[in-house]
């Protein structure tokens, strides 16, 4: 592979340039693998001499510090007490207690039973007093998982506040030896709406995303390696237990099982990740290129009642999306009003197979959410494009660019290069667009091929659709829902990592500031 | 185009001018098409819904008969039930979820702290997964907490805005426009940061608080894949869409496609209205959330 | 009014780059204080240490006399001015100087007070009641100063606060300022990249590069006793000529040979040298333009060529290049020239020039350090 430099770069013909760029592209994948081990490998390293750091300071602050901090070592927040400052202090003390109470309590039972996700099932047993049989639940694998997970985030927060502990010692020990005042009470208080304050506007927010969001990724995560279903959760069992990766090896499995007509689990996701890719790509770049275009028409110099168009198209984004969507979904049925008017002025005798027919049902659903997307992508170009310096048109009618050069060499760059970041995130919006699908079609038509697979796969489903179909019903197979959410994960980190790394607009932050 | 006439600039005036002309023509033509494709839908929607001669889905448009009769008949159903869940749970969700994302966009966007990237990046990560996969776990939670069901709404307010902290995206851009000598001149004048916030940064931000409120009121508004989780088939838990949803299924679209159209009137003229009105700051917290991806 | 003290004050971003490396200064209670330099040279840094705006990685700074590392700016009692104004765009003019007044909850009387005398001083009474976004950029910054004016503060800090107003606009604000601080009898530090500003402006001068004070000293000491090459030509304009040369001692005689030609060193010039002792090495001959004069054909001058006449008014700028292409700039009063002399002065012209040995400045060829005021 030739190497040019920058000057003889510049001297290349178009066809070429864009040749060499390709091939330096794929030149550079080697490396940028090999790059990223290294980042890894430099990153466990430094998390490691992060580690033996901390270990370090621990044993110093105990070695070098006084008695106060040595019994802070065991009780929490008694440096803090014993230094006058009882706010920190009595938090600390508290949170210790707590800690230890629930570990005692609660906390070391969930933790023990972890490995196994419980034994007993439900029983039924006899009531003498009431002389009746009742059904004691006994070990529950769902609360066992839940809560185990949810206490090693709790030993995880008692470990950092013990660090925090610690390190406070230390500081308060120097601070003191510098024969300054430490903050009492009053200034930590005072510090939370000031230099503090964005501790106290994220606690809310964080939490939140801690328990909602985390908690439960982290949930779903461990479920793909269980064999927790609709059968393994309720009056008869509530008992499920580990199983490896046995659900990635059927869900990735390429063999099949029975019949000819019935295709493998693989190739069912194979089939469904392809369009949802498929998509994906051009349910993001129809609505992009349609949207700016009548953004510009709709812009253009001598072109009264802008207002008035404009408003038109964004009617449709303040209509919730299920009456819009469900409502045109119905208008393409079989006896929906476009087959009705077509057949009335006789320009086709049957009825079109919008939603029948798998290649005419993905079209109809792509056109759909262009007439979903256009508005809101006429909004968001008109904003940019009347960003647009225009002192460079004026400049390229001078140099004698036509209207498509201008738009070619001008608009379309100045588009991309802001909007890249959007468009990578309504890519993977996209990916994920549940409601337009769902709505639509609900996954239809079925693929009968698909049938060995859980839910009922149709030829419009996305792989989100197709999770939300497998958690539904009796056997609701969530270790298979978790897995297709694991590998949506999987290919939606792909694409950004890889699209992260080609957009110029997106590494530089700050320089919007 | 008109490159050619340039030695005659009176002829090349008119070309120009013509050919403006045209093109504006076939514009206005274009933008006629797309404004009635648009528009269809509604105006099928609303006619239908004074429909009276038949409740199934025809292949006409103009009801031959018209009547409030479906109208009346919502009023028969859990409709009223599923509208106030809705905007019981739109209502709250607004203001809970705007309270939480200016928090933390303002935050992101003013202070420095040592975390603030990689709490950035983590939320990036976090928001690769599928949400929905999140559902399963938090419709078993609350169903303990006795959150579902019939009382859905409670569950459904808490689902919607537990992790709005992680749509802070949009407000931050805005807040990165705002002048950080404001801040700091703000602090020198004798401002905590929390009088910053209150007297300086919110009066500017004005159009994106508005644009906060009216996306996290129409979520819940139209949201149904959460509801549909968590009301699980009880009437009374349900908001508008899974419970209008159920009236297009096959065994009931006959009886009440019609009264489905009368529906989605009374769904959406409040939203319509609401945004019609606001319309202004939603273009610009659009237009600027995209610019700052 | 108060005494500011900075002690090896260092600022080193997260990035690892060192903004500002161990800066020491005293100033002194109602001193105006000037922090110069190109842009990036950490001054903007050092004034926003100062304000708490910008945390301290190591170093102490004291305002009168209490070490203020830890105190949020609004406990530190001080005032500022931005280079952007930085004004409330939702307040009025009264609302933006009355900020501060009501957050120390001032009562109003006082506040209307204080802020109809300050507008009064600085002329802005009739625009009270108008938005910041109504008015003109020289009104702004009024404004601004207004709103730190009524402070009282220790400390009265300006970080550029001229560089957005138009020239004819700065020099007018610049007499101002001078006026302002007669009145408000405060100390000022001031951060300019504008070495007019700072010389007419300060009581004393820190000239900064690279993070690193260069030298310190009145307006006087840093314009005739620059420290080093980087001081030399950042303090007057147009900036001072430099010539590579040698210095010959002969005993207790001194040349320099700029371009061949040996000029002998005489008077207080020689004298500063012998003193420091200064040995016969390779030197940069420093010269401002207004000191060099057209000289008639006398065999001490150096020939050269004209390239560009600038007419200025008042001076002629004379860019001529001599035979080994060094590019020199002579500055001539207008008046000292007549009407044939100054247009013959035409492109490809040749021309000697000469200068005094009073006005020569020496400096280091590898250290860059002036000679005699190096140290």
């Amino acid at each position: 592979m030739k190497t040019y430099s920058d000057l003889e770069y510049l001297k290349l013909s178009k066809g070429k340039k864009f040749l060499y760029k390709i091939s330096r592209f794929f030149c550079s994948i080697p490396q940028k693998i090999l790059g990223l081990f290294v980042a890894l490998w430099n990153l466990i390293k430094k998390g490691c001499s992060k580690v033996k750091e901390e270990a370090v300071d621990i044993f110093s602050t105990f070695v070098n510090g006084d008695w106060k901090t040595k019994v802070s070592f065991l009780v929490m927040g008694f440096g803090n007490i014993a230094r006058g400052q009882i706010l920190r202090g009595l938090l600390f003390l508290l949170f210790e207690v707590v800690f230890i109470g629930y570990m005692v309590l609660a906390g070391g039972y969930w933790l023990s039973m972890l490995p196994s996700l419980g034994k007993v099932g439900p029983s039924e047993e006899y009531d003498f007093v009431l002389d009746a049989y009742y059904t004691v639940y006994n070990d529950n694998s769902f609360k066992i998982l839940l809560y185990g997970v949810l206490t090693i985030f709790f030993i995880i927060a008692f470990i950092y506040t013990w660090r925090v502990n610690v390190r406070q010692n230390k500081l308060a020990e120097q601070i003191l030896a510098k024969g300054k005042k430490l903050k009492s009470g009053k200034d930590d208080l005072r510090s939370l709406v000031d230099d503090q304050f964005h501790k106290t506007l994220m606690a809310l927010p964080l939490t939140g995303i801690l328990i909602f969001t985390v908690l439960p990724i982290v949930f779903m995560i461990l479920v793909a390696f269980t064999n927790y279903d609709g059968a393994h959760d309720g009056y008869y069992s509530n008992l499920f237990g580990w199983v490896g990766l046995d659900n990635f090896n059927t869900m990735l499995n390429w063999n099949v099982n029975s019949g000819g007509s019935v295709q493998s689990y693989a190739a069912t996701f194979g089939e469904v990740l392809s369009w949802t890719l498929m998509w994906a790509f051009f349910a993001t770049f129809t609505n992009y290129f349609l949207g700016m275009f009548v953004a510009m028409a709709i812009n253009k110099k001598g072109i009264n009642l802008k207002k008035l168009w404009r408003t038109v198209l964004v009617l449709t984004i303040a209509i919730p999306q299920f009456i819009s969507l469900l409502y045109v979904s119905k208008m393409f049925a079989k006896n929906g009003i476009i087959n009705g008017f077509l057949m009335s002025m006789g320009w086709i005798t049957e009825a079109l197979p919008f939603w029948e027919d798998p290649t005419w049902a993905r079209i109809t659903v792509i056109i759909t959410n262009v007439w979903i997307g256009i508005p809101y992508l006429m909004l968001i170009t008109t904003g940019i494009l009347m960003n647009i310096p225009q002192d460079l048109y004026e400049s390229a009618r001078i140099d004698g660019a036509n209207p498509w050069q201008q738009y070619t060499k001008i608009t379309l760059p100045y588009m991309l290069f802001v909007t890249g970041p959007y468009l990578l995130t309504s890519f993977t919006g996209n990916m994920n667009n549940f409601n337009v699908i769902y709505l639509l079609t609900g996954g239809a038509p079925t693929n009968p091929a698909a049938s060995s697979a859980a839910g009922t796969v149709g030829y419009t489903d996305l792989l989100i659709t197709w999770l939300f179909k497998i958690t539904q019903g009796a056997e609701s197979q969530y270790y298979l829902a978790s897995v297709v959410g694991i590998l949506v994960f999987v290919v939606v980190a792909l694409i950004s990592l890889v699209v992260y790394n080609v957009l110029p607009s997106i590494k530089n932050e700050e320089d919007f500031q | 185009m008109s490159e050619k006439n340039i030695t005659n600039p009176m002829k090349r005036h008119m070309g120009l001018k013509t050919s403006r002309a045209i093109g504006n023509t076939a514009i206005y033509a274009l933008l006629i098409c797309i404004s009635i494709i648009w528009l269809v839908p509604f105006v099928c929607i609303v006619l239908q819904s004074f429909r009276v001669e038949l409740k199934g889905p025809v292949g006409y448009v103009l009801p031959k008969q018209w009547g409030l009769d479906n109208y009346k008949a919502l009023f028969q159903t859990d409709f009223p039930r599923w509208y106030a869940n809705t905007f019981i749970a739109a209502l709250v969700t607004a203001v809970l979820q705007t309270i939480i994302v200016l928090c933390m966009s303002y935050t992101l966007s003013r202070f420095r702290f040592k975390m603030r990237k990689p709490l950035m990046r983590f939320m990036l990560i976090l928001g690769m997964f599928p949400g929905m996969l999140t559902m399963i776990i938090l419709y078993r939670v609350l169903k303990d907490l006795g959150m579902t069901q019939a009382n859905a709404v409670p569950g459904l307010i808490l689902v919607y805005i537990a992790s709005s902290g992680m749509g802070y995206y949009v407000s931050k851009g805005f807040f990165d426009t705002i002048p950080k000598s404001l801040d700091e001149a703000a602090r020198v004048d004798g401002a905590t940061r929390f009088q910053v916030l209150k007297k300086i940064i919110l009066p500017l931000s004005k159009p994106i608080v508005i644009y906060t409120i009216l996306t996290a009121f129409m979520g819940p508004w139209g949201d149904y894949v959460f509801a549909q989780y968590i009301s699980f088939g009880t009437s009374a838990g349900m908001n508008v869409a899974v419970g209008m949803y159920r009236w297009l299924n096959k065994d009931q679209i006959a009886a009440s496609y019609t009264m489905f159209c009368a529906g989605g009137v009374l769904v959406a003229i409040p939203v319509t209205v609401l945004f019609m009105c606001l319309q202004k700051y939603y273009v610009e917290g659009v237009t600027g959330g995209a610019v700052k991806g | 009014m108060a005494s500011v003290k900075l002690t090896d004050v260092k600022k080193i971003y997260e990035n690892k780059v060192t903004a500002v490396h161990d800066f020491n200064l005293e100033i002194a209670d109602k001193e105006f204080v000037v922090f110069v330099g190109p842009s990036g040279c950490g001054k903007s840094t050092t004034l926003r240490m100062i304000a708490g705006l910008e945390d301290i990685s190591d170093g102490t700074v004291e305002i009168d006399g209490v070490v203020v590392n830890d105190l949020q700016p609004k406990d530190r009692d001080i005032a500022m001015v931005f280079q952007n104004y930085a004004l409330y765009p939702h307040m009025t003019v009264y609302d933006n100087i009355a900020f501060s007044l009501r957050l120390q909850k001032m009562p109003e009387d006082q506040v209307y007070e204080k802020v109809t005398n300050a507008a009064e001083i600085l002329g802005i009474t009739e625009y009270l009641t108008r938005k910041p976004r109504a008015l003109s950029g020289g009104q702004r910054q009024r404004v601004a100063i207004g709103r730190a004016m009524v402070r009282n503060a220790k400390v009265f800090l300006m970080d550029e606060p001229l560089s957005n107003l138009d020239a004819k606009l700065r020099n007018q604000m610049r007499a101002e300022i001078i006026l302002l601080r007669q009145k408000l009898d405060t100390t000022f530090v001031y951060v300019t990249h504008d070495q007019t500003e700072a010389m007419t402006l300060g009581d004393r001068i820190v000239i900064m590069r690279d993070g690193i004070i260069e030298q310190v000293g009145t307006p006087t000491e840093v314009f005739e006793m620059p420290r080093n090459i980087f001081v030399a030509e950042f303090i007057g304009a147009p900036k001072m000529n430099m010539i590579e040369t040698e210095l010959v001692r002969k005993g207790d005689q001194y040349f320099v040979m700029p371009f061949g030609t040996p000029i002998g060193v005489t008077g207080e010039k020689r004298e500063e040298l012998l003193k420091k002792n200064v040995q016969s090495c390779n030197i940069v001959l420093g010269v401002r333009p207004e000191h060099m004069v057209l000289a008639d054909d006398s065999d001490d001058a150096i020939p050269c060529k004209l390239e560009v006449n600038e007419m200025m008014g008042s001076e002629l700028h004379l860019h001529v290049y001599t035979e080994d292409e060094t590019r020199l700039i002579v500055r001539i009063p207008t008046i000292n020239l007549s009407m044939d002399q100054r247009k013959s002065l035409v492109f490809g012209k040749e021309l000697k020039v000469t200068f005094e040995s009073k006005v020569m400045h020496f400096f280091d060829k590898e250290t860059q350090k002036n000679l005699i005021y190096g140290d």
